[in-house]
């Protein structure tokens, strides 16, 4: 595996001013991306998921800024982009599809002119018939019949229009795909479908993915590399076969075993305790108050993440 | 004694627009929920299967197009006034979203107190205080932390866990929970789920648990009724039917279910078939157009409810030499 990463996260800092003071929501992550991988992102609620995946493209409002932190896409700074290159980077280079992206299709157009809007927006100027054409080759790509050019959000189904959204997405033949939770509102027979959908579109392009979410079961069966995120920081990243047969972290072990068995009953776990406030984090790893695991060390001192036979952990105990 | 809800051979097709056919949403179920075995039934089924349409239809929320849903022994839509208020203190919801039934302007003890108004649950404001209290402690969530908030500052499976601790204070018999942990994180369904199943176990409260996750079906429920487009396709004990699934369909639903395990298989298996609206008049089984193992004989009629087992009956041909269950049967099987 040597060849160079299409994206590169070096350092990356989040933080947003908040009356009861600043809070840090994404903390010095590191992470690169292959061309072609799929690089899952896990972690519950408020882990700093989303806001990771928005610095990427320099899409963090105020109050939120970037502290520090530099993404290298193809080899050069994105932070060194002029407003026309940041215009190409978005979409043409990397295509967010963002979480319940399919309850924000625009309800009184139809599906046509909104992935003609994308064409419009990065200066495509195409012909009737070469867009109409495109606009058909787009749908049957994700799986759609051609009629739903010409139809409104309404008139599809959830799992229809996470297909039109990933239809946008790919418009422009991205390099890289963030795709924000696609499936969190779907029933598990189409989130086979939609994901089945994802893969071959990510392979026929030779796209590179990444993948956020909470579902475990989902990550083994998707991504080939998986991050592991805690409060704002990275606590374990491995290879996706590492991480479901020997999770180092006491955190990824407790996000495993929250997943409902089908084989044993009554051995539904949750995690213990809530994930804590950004504002107040716990001294040194901010998870020993919810780990069984916890030494006295780990309440001091912040674990810093190292490599660790075929994984990068940041636990004491690992 | 007539039991607590008794649905009998209940439908509901809504109507179409001029021209158009209606949507059957549910056809013809018939379930009975008694408050002698408190047990967790789990309905199972894909968006549009009917599962909300069911859930709506035993609260009283929905009116049946074809037969009815008695409340101990009476018609809902004939209940007297005080028999309604009954009903309403017996049978309590949960629904899917945890964001959209708080009234963001009020504080969180809003939708404790007006219940203990209502249905004057406390004589005096301290008893109110203690009722409050002892449900949000049922739930395991501490009422100092609860109290007094508004919604926005509670995460999204404590704004749940409120819900069924509000559900607990009327002590009813019977709690339908539509979706309830679709919308929380993965983390906090298990714990969310653990207490559904202690309402039956520890408060003697039947729980009809709503979802499309059959794993966590799995997990809490004594019995389960797979639904597809409108019908039953297959209904029993929960552990045979996990582990064994009778109907193609059922299958589906296990094999899509993500595993969280090395070997990657979940992928590869495809079953992007076309499918064919609902209401395009289809005479033989709903899931012929998706079905794997589709024959000849399934496209003929709708196959027959079999008694495949003491506790399962399947719709599907396949089974066609076991007995036919008879007619408003479907409760042996689920006990």
């Amino acid at each position: 595996m040597s060849a160079a990463p299409i994206l590169q996260i070096d350092g990356m800092c989040v933080a947003f001013d908040h009356p009861r003071g600043r809070i840090r929501a994404v903390d010095d992550i590191s992470l690169s991306l292959l061309p072609g991988e799929r690089l899952g992102l896990a972690g519950e609620s408020g882990s700093g998921k989303s806001t990771l995946a928005l610095s990427i493209l320099l899409m963090i409002k105020p109050p939120g800024h970037m502290e520090a932190g530099v993404v290298r896409f193809l080899g050069s700074s994105v932070g060194d982009l002029n407003k026309e290159g940041i215009r190409e980077l978005r979409l043409a280079g990397i295509a967010l599809v963002p979480q319940g992206s399919m309850n924000s299709l625009n309800p009184v157009a139809r599906i046509s002119r909104q992935i003609a809007d994308a064409f419009v927006d990065h200066g495509l100027r195409l012909a009737d018939d070469e867009r109409e054409r495109r606009i058909a080759d787009l749908l049957a790509q994700v799986g759609l019949p051609a009629n739903v050019a010409r139809m409104y959000p309404h008139e599809l189904s959830g799992g229809m229009k996470q297909r039109a959204c990933i239809a946008i997405a790919i418009c422009l033949r991205p390099k890289v795909i963030i795709a924000d939770e696609p499936t969190s509102a779907l029933d598990v027979v189409v989130q086979r479908q939609v994901m089945a959908t994802l893969a071959r579109v990510q392979r026929e392009l030779g796209a590179a993915v990444i993948l956020i979410g909470h579902d475990m079961g989902l990550m083994a069966q998707f991504v080939d590399r998986l991050a592991i995120m805690y409060a704002g920081r990275l606590v374990e990243v491995a290879p996706i076969a590492e991480i479901i047969s020997r999770p180092r972290h006491p955190y990824t072990r407790a996000l495993i075993a929250a997943l409902p068995s089908l084989h044993q009953r009554g051995a539904l776990s949750g995690i213990p305790g809530l994930a804590p406030s950004l504002h107040d984090l716990p001294s040194g790893c901010a998870f020993h108050p919810r780990c069984s695991l916890a030494v006295q060390r780990c309440r001091g001192e912040r674990p810093a993440l190292r490599e660790a036979d075929g994984a990068t952990v940041a636990c004491h105990l690992a | 004694m007539p039991p607590l809800i008794d649905a009998v051979n209940v439908s509901k097709r809504f109507a179409g627009r001029l021209g158009r056919e209606g949507t059957l949403a549910l056809a013809g179920l018939s379930l009975t929920i008694d408050v002698d075995a408190p047990r967790v039934i789990a309905v199972v089924g894909e968006s549009g299967s009917g599962k909300t349409t069911l859930a709506r239809l035993l609260l009283g929320l929905t009116d049946p197009s074809g037969g009815e849903v008695r409340y101990c022994g009476t018609d809902l839509r004939r209940l007297g006034g005080a028999e309604r208020l009954q009903f309403r203190r017996d049978v309590q919801a949960v629904f899917q979203d945890p964001y959209g039934v708080y009234n963001p302007f009020y504080r969180v003890d809003h939708v404790l107190r007006t219940p203990i108004r209502r249905f004057r649950l406390a004589r005096t404001k301290a008893a109110g205080r203690d009722l409050v209290d002892g449900a949000l402690h049922a739930v395991g969530l501490r009422p100092e932390e609860i109290l007094g908030r508004f919604p926005h500052q509670l995460s999204g499976g404590q704004r749940q866990r409120v819900m069924v601790a509000r559900a607990l204070l009327l002590r009813p018999k019977l709690i339908v929970a539509d979706e309830p942990v679709s919308m929380v994180d993965a983390s906090l369904r298990a714990t969310i789920l653990s207490y559904l199943r202690r309402l039956a176990d520890e408060h003697g409260i039947s729980v009809l648990y709503i979802t499309h996750d059959l794993a966590t079906a799995y997990q809490v429920s004594d019995a389960i009724v797979v639904l597809y487009r409108a019908h039953v396709v297959e209904a029993g004990s929960v552990e045979p039917i996990v582990t064994a699934p009778q109907h193609p369909y059922t299958r589906l639903l296990i094999s899509s279910i993500p595993r969280a395990e090395v070997t990657r298989d979940w992928l590869t298996t495809d079953d992007t078939n076309p499918r064919v609206s609902n209401a395009a008049g289809v005479t033989g089984c709903c899931f012929a157009d998706r079905c794997p193992e589709v024959e000849a004989a399934c496209l003929a009629s709708l196959p027959e409810f079999r008694h495949t087992e003491a506790r399962r009956a399947v719709a599907c041909v396949q089974h066609r030499r076991h007995a036919v269950l008879p007619e408003g049967a479907l409760d042996k099987v689920l006990l």
